[in-house]
């Protein structure tokens, strides 16, 4: 039962790190640039080529932020045991991964914590 | 009545035995290459495959085929040069690339489809090997049933595929490509004399071992060598990827 979880962590930190960018190249994004943003879910495209999840945050100051979030292929995560249904609207989030070189409000998210602040795991899903 | 000391040693005895059995179970359930995995039934290499190499190969097997770049002729380092890759070290956005593959949803073409990083499934009939990649449903046909390539093929980007069974190894030769296709995602460019050699042997039930040999005398000074390492996944299933989709993408990273 251990050996299995300690594998399947080690798949999942494999699958996440060494794929991130498998697709294409990783011109977009800062990979020194982290990000960590905290919202609310406005919409989740669990759809090829990457799932795509929109978060709005509020600032101190009230404003609201959108960003968006990129994802590897539903396939992949769908092999982790995702569904369309795994994040829905209106769920409290936090999406951490590298920012967009242009400063636009996007992400390559490398991370996601649930409301309760739990990983939604993503790796053992394939992708290499 | 049973001492303290006796009920004790019982329950550690017990206790043991369950963490034993336990751990036991988990080695037998755990994933596959941690136990020795029965030998495959001769000539069969059917299933879905995932690229599962050694952690030295991480680094570039996303990308291309080996860690130090393929001796070159003066034209092929040419047209080396002159690509814009998304991938690998010399990277470009996707609107900036003029990758055949992000740019127009062209065939990636062999050996390339390798890299696409989508498993792929291996079926067989009694005269083809048939490898079907989710990666943009790319089809390859592998005639088993036939001596030579036809004489005067028409150029594909997959080209033309024959094997033969040398014991319990798929020996693969393909030619008649076109130039269109880039050999890696790095930008490594070929031409039509392209001349792709693959050996397929299951190592055992759950392992797919794939030498490939590519030659090409106008574009690469020696044969590009390399050896891709498969696992089956028993669990899973071959889903919808079109490439076509990525139009989609390519605005949202504007």
């Amino acid at each position: 039962m251990k050996a299995r979880l300690l594998a399947f962590l080690a798949i999942a930190v494999l699958a996440v790190t060494g794929t991130a960018f498998a697709h294409h190249g990783a011109a977009a994004y800062d990979m020194g640039k982290s990000v960590t943003i905290k919202g609310v879910v406005t919409n989740f495209d669990f759809i090829n080529p990457h799932v795509l999840i929109t978060v709005e945050s509020k600032g101190d100051d009230g404003t609201v932020q959108k960003w968006q979030g990129e994802l590897t292929s539903p396939n992949h995560l769908a092999r982790a045991g995702w569904t369309k249904s795994t994040i829905k609207v209106g769920d409290t989030i936090t999406i951490m991964g590298a920012g967009a070189k242009s400063g636009a409000p996007t992400v390559w998210i490398r991370k996601i914590l649930g409301a309760n602040g739990d990983e939604i795991k993503m790796g053992g899903g394939g992708d290499n | 009545m049973r001492s303290p000391f006796c009920i004790c040693r019982s329950l550690v005895l017990a206790t043991a035995a369950m963490l034993a059995l336990g751990i036991a179970a988990g080695a037998q359930t755990a994933p596959q290459g941690s136990m020795k995995a029965a030998p495959a039934a001769p000539h069969d290499l059917s299933g879905v495959w995932t690229l599962h190499m050694p952690a030295s190969a991480r680094s570039y097997i996303g990308d291309t085929y080996t860690k130090e770049e393929p001796a070159m002729t003066p034209w092929g380092e040419a047209q080396y040069q002159a690509t814009k890759p998304s991938n690998g070290p010399r990277t470009h956005t996707l609107d900036q690339t003029d990758d055949p593959v992000l740019r127009s949803c062209l065939p990636p073409g062999v050996p390339r489809i390798y890299l696409q990083p989508f498993p792929m499934q291996i079926a067989q009939t009694a005269n083809e090997v048939i490898m079907l990649f989710e990666y943009d449903h790319t089809v390859r046909h592998i005639y088993t049933d036939m001596a030579k390539h036809p004489d005067d093929l028409s150029p594909t980007y997959m080209g033309h595929s024959i094997g033969h069974w040398d014991g319990d190894t798929l020996v693969v030769d393909t030619v008649g490509f076109s130039d269109t296709t880039w050999l890696d995602r790095t930008g490594h460019r070929h031409s039509d004399q392209l001349h792709v050699v693959e050996s397929f042997h299951r190592t055992d039930a759950n392992t797919l071992q794939i030498d490939l040999k590519i030659e090409d005398p106008k574009a690469l000074a020696k044969p590009w060598t390399s050896q891709l390492i498969y696992q089956l996944k028993p669990d899973w299933k071959i889903l919808e990827q079109n490439c076509a989709d990525n139009g989609s993408f390519a605005n949202f990273e504007k």
